[in-house]
C-alpha cells in the first residue's frame, strides 16, 4: 500500500516536474498568438491561417455570456474548456501543412478552419 | 435536444461503466456492504467536478490556461495506476476465489484496500466532470425559451442513460460467475487503462513535451473515432483512428506489460482449476 501510494506521488510529481518548466520556457519565448472568437454558436475568424512547421498559441475568447464550449480537435488531442465570457490560451504544436479542423466538441455545428501552410 | 443527449451520454459513459464495474465487483468478492466507498469516491467526484467548473469560469490567465491541462493529466495518469492496481490485485484474488467459491477474501485484508476502490469511482466520475458540469450549466441558462428546456431534457435523458448502461453492466457482472466476472473485468480494465495511459501520452504530445506527434496510421475510412461506434470504442478501449507512434507503443507496451500483472494464471505458474487446493499465499500486502 504505502509503495502504491509512493509511487503515485512520484508519478505525479514527475508529471508536474514535465509540465511546469515546459510552460516556464513557454512564458519565455514568444509564441505566435492566434485570435479566435466564439459567440452565437460559432467562431469567427470561420478560417485561420498559420505557419506551418511552428507551434503557436491559440487564443479562444468565448463571447457568449453563458454557455460555456469545448474546442476540440480529436487529432491533435486537444480538448479544451472555454467557460462563458472567458478567454483561454491553447498551446498548438507545430502542424504540417494541412487544413486542421476544431469544432466546439458542446456544438459541432461551430467549426473553425486552421489552415497550416 | 438529440445533440445534448449525446454530449452527456458520452461524458458519462466511461463513469458510468466504471462505476458499474466497481459495484459488481465489491458484490462478487461478498463486500456489498463497502459500496459506501464507491459511493462516496462517485460523491466526492461530483462535488469535485462542480467546484472545479465554478472555479474554471471564475479563473483567468495562466491558471486557467494551463491548471485544467495540469489535472487532467493527474487524473489519466492516476487512473491509470489505480487501474492497474485494481487489475493485479483482481488477479491474484481470482486465484483464490477459483479455488472455492465459498472462500471469500479475507474482510480485514480486504477492508484495507476497499478505500482504493472509492479512488477509482473518483476519477472515473471527474474526468469528464468538470467539463459535463460546465455543459449542463450552459444549458440551464437557456431555460427561458422552448429549445433550452428540449436542450435541458436532451442532457438529462443523456444522463439517465449513462446511468442505465452503468446498471446493466453493475447487474450483469453480478450474475456472471466470479471467475468469469473478473476474466471480463481485467480484460476490460486493461484495455481501458492502455487506452487512457495512450491518451496520456497523446497528451503530453500535444502539449509538445514529447517528440513525434504526427500520426503512424490512419483507419478513419474504416471506422471514424468521432462516429458512434468509433466513439464508444475510444471511451472503452481507447481506440485511435490516427495514433501516434508513441500512442501505438504506449498502447502495446501497457498492454503487455499490465497482461503479466492481470493474467497471472496465463503466465507462470497456473492456478487449480477445481477443488479446493489453493497455493500458499503470495504476501498478502501491497
Amino acid at each position: 500500500m504505502r509503495r502504491l501510494v509512493t509511487s503515485s506521488l512520484l508519478l505525479v510529481l514527475a508529471v508536474a516536474a514535465l509540465v511546469a518548466p515546459a510552460h516556464r520556457v513557454e512564458a519565455q519565448d514568444k509564441t505566435t498568438e492566434v485570435p479566435l472568437t466564439a459567440a452565437n454558436q460559432a467562431f469567427s475568424p470561420a478560417e485561420l491561417k498559420v505557419k506551418a512547421g511552428q507551434p503557436f498559441v491559440l487564443v479562444v475568447t468565448n463571447n457568449d455570456p453563458k454557455k460555456a464550449i469545448e474546442v476540440e480537435n480529436k487529432d491533435l488531442r486537444i480538448e479544451k474548456v472555454v467557460p462563458a465570457g472567458k478567454t483561454v490560451k491553447i498551446r498548438v504544436r507545430a502542424l504540417k501543412p494541412g487544413t486542421y479542423v476544431f469544432v466546439d466538441d458542446f456544438n459541432h455545428a461551430a467549426q473553425v478552419k486552421i489552415v497550416a501552410e | 435536444m438529440g445533440a445534448t443527449f449525446v454530449v452527456v451520454l458520452r461524458e458519462g459513459f466511461e463513469a458510468a461503466l466504471l462505476l458499474g464495474i466497481v459495484y459488481a465487483y465489491l458484490a462478487q468478492i461478498g463486500h456489498a456492504e463497502s459500496r459506501r466507498y464507491v459511493t462516496l469516491g462517485g460523491g466526492l467526484a461530483l462535488v469535485a467536478s462542480i467546484v472545479m467548473g465554478a472555479t474554471v469560469s471564475v479563473l483567468s490567465g495562466p491558471l486557467a490556461d494551463i491548471g485544467p491541462d495540469v489535472i487532467a493529466l493527474v487524473v489519466i495518469f492516476g487512473a491509470v495506476a489505480l487501474l492497474t492496481w485494481h487489475g493485479w490485485w483482481m488477479g491474484r484474488h481470482a486465484r483464490e476465489l477459483r479455488g472455492d467459491l465459498q472462500r471469500r477474501i479475507d474482510a480485514a485484508h480486504a477492508s484495507q484496500q476497499l478505500w482504493m476502490v472509492g479512488l477509482i469511482a473518483f476519477t472515473g466520475v471527474f474526468r469528464e466532470g468538470a467539463e459535463t458540469v460546465l455543459f449542463v450549466w450552459g444549458l440551464m441558462t437557456q431555460l427561458e425559451s422552448v429549445s433550452g428546456w428540449t436542450a435541458l431534457a436532451g442532457g438529462a435523458a443523456g444522463l439517465v442513460a449513462a446511468a442505465v448502461l452503468g446498471w446493466l453492466v453493475f447487474q450483469g457482472g453480478r450474475r456472471l460467475s466470479v471467475q468469469r466476472f473478473f476474466g471480463v473485468t481485467s480484460l476490460l480494465i486493461l484495455f481501458l487503462a492502455a487506452g487512457l495511459f495512450s491518451a496520456g501520452i497523446g497528451r503530453l504530445q500535444s502539449f509538445g513535451l514529447l517528440p513525434g506527434a504526427e500520426p503512424l496510421w490512419d483507419t478513419s475510412w474504416l471506422l471514424d473515432d468521432h462516429g458512434s461506434v468509433g466513439g464508444f470504442l475510444a471511451g472503452l478501449v481507447g481506440y485511435r483512428a490516427r495514433p501516434t507512434a508513441l500512442e501505438a507503443a504506449a498502447y502495446v507496451l501497457y498492454l503487455a506489460g499490465a497482461s503479466l500483472l492481470f493474467l497471472p494464471s496465463f503466465f507462470g505458474r497456473g492456478a487449480p482449476r477445481n477443488g479446493s487446493v489453493v497455493e500458499p499465499a503470495a504476501p498478502s500486502r501491497i
